[in-house]
């Protein structure tokens, strides 16, 4: 397919949040999410004549997302836990400091990945099961039954999270 | 169904999701306060993720630097197909040249041999060798025209009376002059300009000539006739037949 570079920009313009959210929440890190996003639009330019159906441009592009960040964590395996506060540090944010996104983190990070992936996109609402199927390129039965579990754990995983951030918080005063 | 499985499919269900799949789920809702509170916590914690999850740090300056790295891999991606045009052009600038030599260079050359027969038909420069010896001449030929000992077969029976060393198309050449017929006189150049080994002949206002060629050197006859008297003259010196 075709693809002008002038339709390609719109589609930064359009998706570079969408991309960069999922990336911060999947790797919870601001750093490696810009690194992940800018690497995943490159790659998505390079190989824009693989995109068959246009109206599929957002799951191909967080497809594309999703492999960058399989090689990612390919050449760097020895990371397997979002480092907490190192992300509290890079993100100079005070609002990431709330207890619900630290909680979030936390929860996420406790998530493996074949679960903290779906999910992630599940809650961003701009993608459907759908989507979400064609992105990580499993069946949508597959999908949903992985986001089922994965919402019960991270619903469990965020209610003692909670629970560790304020009496934290409580210690700490 | 036990409250188990509806627990389980409310994981499944998500704001939007078709609510005729989840019928079952809601008609349940409806009769298990117990599942229902539960439903009720499970969409409350959705909401408040899906709230979190939205809150990220944003970078303003990424979609410019996304564009801006586009645009540099752009200009790089030109850049070389820039040079491997170039390269493209190779082959052309080649042909063109072979087209030019092939083609294009012996038309110039034949069409300027022909401008100069025009004017050595119209006014023939005089011999700077009489000599009813046809040896001498070839000889004092050969001078100019290196290589050159003897006429080819198709010229055997000609003789002639005086010869004159010129230019022709920036190439050395002898014009002979018939011993038996005056109107008639030989070009010889030593150059290729014609391509063809046969005979061409042509009309002009002050006579005619017939041209051909014997893989090295141009021969021309020159006839202060009609084409018609000059192809009996040939005929009759063995020439052309």
């Amino acid at each position: 397919m075709q693809v002008s570079d002038n339709a390609f920009d719109d589609w930064v313009r359009q998706y570079q949040r969408l991309l960069f959210g999922i990336a911060y929440w999947w790797t919870g890190s601001r750093s490696d999410a810009e690194e992940l996003t800018q690497e995943a639009f490159f790659q998505a330019y390079r190989s824009r004549s693989t995109l068959r159906d246009i109206e599929a441009v957002k799951a191909w592009l967080v497809g594309i997302l999703r492999h960058c960040y399989s090689q990612t964590r390919r050449k760097d395996r020895a990371r397997d836990e979002v480092p907490l506060d190192e992300m509290a540090d890079e993100t100079g944010d005070r609002d990431l400091l709330a207890p619900d996104i630290l909680a979030l983190h936390q929860s996420l990070a406790r998530l493996d990945e074949i679960h903290r992936l779906p999910v992630v996109m599940f809650y961003f609402q701009d993608l459907s099961y759908r989507e979400i199927s064609e992105a990580l390129d499993l069946p949508i039965g597959t999908v949903m039954s992985r986001l089922s579990r994965a919402r019960k754990i991270l619903h469990l995983s965020l209610t003692t999270s909670h629970k560790l951030i304020l009496v934290t918080k409580v210690k700490a005063r | 169904m036990s409250c188990e499985l509806y627990r389980s499919e409310m994981y499944a269900w998500r704001p939007g999701s078709d609510t005729a799949s989840y019928q079952a789920l809601f008609e349940h809702l409806a009769d298990c306060p117990e599942c229902a509170q539960l439903f009720d916590r499970l969409a409350c914690a959705d909401e408040r993720i899906r709230y979190t999850i939205q809150k990220f740090p944003e970078d303003r300056s990424l979609e410019s630097r996304i564009l801006a790295r586009l645009a540099h891999q752009r200009t790089q991606t030109n850049d070389r197909r820039g040079s491997w045009r170039s390269w493209l052009l190779l082959p052309l600038a080649a042909s063109v040249l072979l087209t030019m030599t092939v083609g294009i260079i012996p038309r110039l050359r034949e069409a300027r041999l022909s401008r100069e027969i025009v004017t050595l038909l119209g006014t023939a420069p005089p011999a700077q060798i009489n000599s009813s010896d046809q040896r001498q001449l070839l000889d004092w030929s050969a001078q100019v025209l290196p290589g050159f000992s003897n006429l080819p077969p198709e010229l055997k029976k000609v003789e002639f009376r005086g010869a004159t060393v010129l230019s022709v198309a920036d190439h050395k050449a002898v014009l002979l002059q018939m011993k038996n017929e005056r109107r008639a006189s030989l070009l010889i150049v030593d150059a290729l300009l014609t391509r063809k080994s046969g005979f061409t002949s042509v009309h002009e206002k002050s006579g005619s000539a017939s041209l051909w060629s014997d893989g090295r050197r141009t021969y021309v006859l020159l006839f202060e006739g009609s084409v018609q008297e000059m192809h009996t003259y040939m005929v009759q010196m063995g020439i052309y037949t």
